[in-house]
């Protein structure tokens, strides 16, 4: 059985050609090229215990028996990939990621001011608060009356 | 579990937060970023080798899942997880790499003896330099199940394949990196 989830792979364009050159597949990663996987297994025993022990399918004594330099040499490559999963991410990057993200206040904003010329001035004048234009022109009818007197 | 812990039914699940964000609660961002960006940036590092590529990938992939979360269908982790293992798939495709490896600086040793320390050091940077000569689906299957910690039924619901195919993948992984280094550490 042939590996065919690979197939949109670029490293295996051209694999089905069928005049392929020796030493382009020499070149090639040794993981990148197909072997009938089953056939292997089967000459292979020990190497599907270790597989099997790997995968948490039979027992570390077992795998042992089979292949004790490859339960050694796997559990050196565990220790390390063990000691990556416990790798966290930097603590400043969730910050940098919010800071990167549109402000949705901002973001409206920007919208309205790039969606209109002119038209915008006054209708985002005329969207302040009731409340507050009454508040503004007291406030300047009051100032008025000060200068007025100081007149 | 403690008192103070809370129940399932007290974290707001991932559709609730996104219909949060949706309507315009843009800080509930922040949840997701802290659910998630701890076992993507293990991914993202282990697939690139390098912490700031790692987090460059993680920054524009949250940022990029930010501007499209309206259109997310089903599961946001495995959405989210296809937009970071692409935007891997992409660095690895557009950069010619010489020899990548962790930065020290990124991760500080908690290693207590001098000698095992340079000795983690030398695995560490063998490890990557044989990672690096996988073909991108073959570190992808691995970085999963042995950096990851993920079953083969959660990979294959993330990458949208079978157990079988991913267990072949992850086997020929395995053998690969034996016969890169088993010389050395035989």
């Amino acid at each position: 059985m042939l590996d065919r989830h690979e197939a949109h792979d670029d490293r295996n364009l051209g694999q089905d050609l069928p005049q392929r050159d020796a030493a382009t597949l020499a070149d090639r990663p040794l993981a990148d090229r197909e072997v009938p996987l089953p056939g292997m297994a089967a000459a292979n025993e020990p190497a599907l215990v270790i597989h099997q022990w790997l995968d948490g399918e039979t027992s570390e004594a077992e795998a042992r028996r089979a292949d004790a330099k490859q339960v050694d040499l796997w559990k050196m490559i565990s220790s390390e990939t063990e000691q990556r999963r416990r790798m966290t991410t930097p603590s400043y990057l969730a910050a940098n990621i919010m800071a990167a993200i549109p402000d949705a206040r901002t973001e409206a904003t920007m919208a309205t001011a790039t969606a209109t010329s002119t038209g915008t001035m006054v209708e985002s004048r005329s969207a302040l608060p009731m409340t507050m234009v009454l508040m503004l022109g007291a406030g300047l009818f009051a100032i008025g009356i000060v200068i007025g007197k100081m007149l | 579990m403690t008192e103070e812990e809370p129940t399932p039914a007290d974290v707001d699940s991932d559709q609730d937060v996104i219909s949060r964000i949706l309507a315009g609660e843009r800080d509930a961002f922040a949840m997701l970023i802290g659910r998630y960006s701890d076992p993507l940036y293990r991914h993202a590092l282990g697939m690139t080798g390098s912490p700031d590529v790692a987090e460059d990938i993680l920054q524009t992939s949250f940022i990029k899942a930010y501007h499209h979360l309206g259109e997310v269908r089903g599961r946001f982790d495995a959405w989210l997880f296809r937009i970071v293992a692409n935007g891997c798939k992409d660095w690895l495709k557009n950069i010619r790499r010489t020899h990548l490896s962790y930065d020290e600086d990124d991760q500080p040793s908690t290693f207590a003896s001098p000698d095992e320390d340079l000795d983690r050091t030398e695995l560490r940077q063998d490890l990557d330099s044989a990672l690096a000569q996988l073909a991108p689906s073959l570190r992808e299957a691995f970085i999963m199940k042995h950096v990851e910690g993920r079953s083969y039924e959660e990979m294959a619901d993330l990458l949208a394949t079978t157990v079988g195919a991913l267990k072949m993948r992850v086997h020929r992984a395995r053998e690969a990196l034996q016969t890169l280094l088993e010389e050395k550490y035989d």
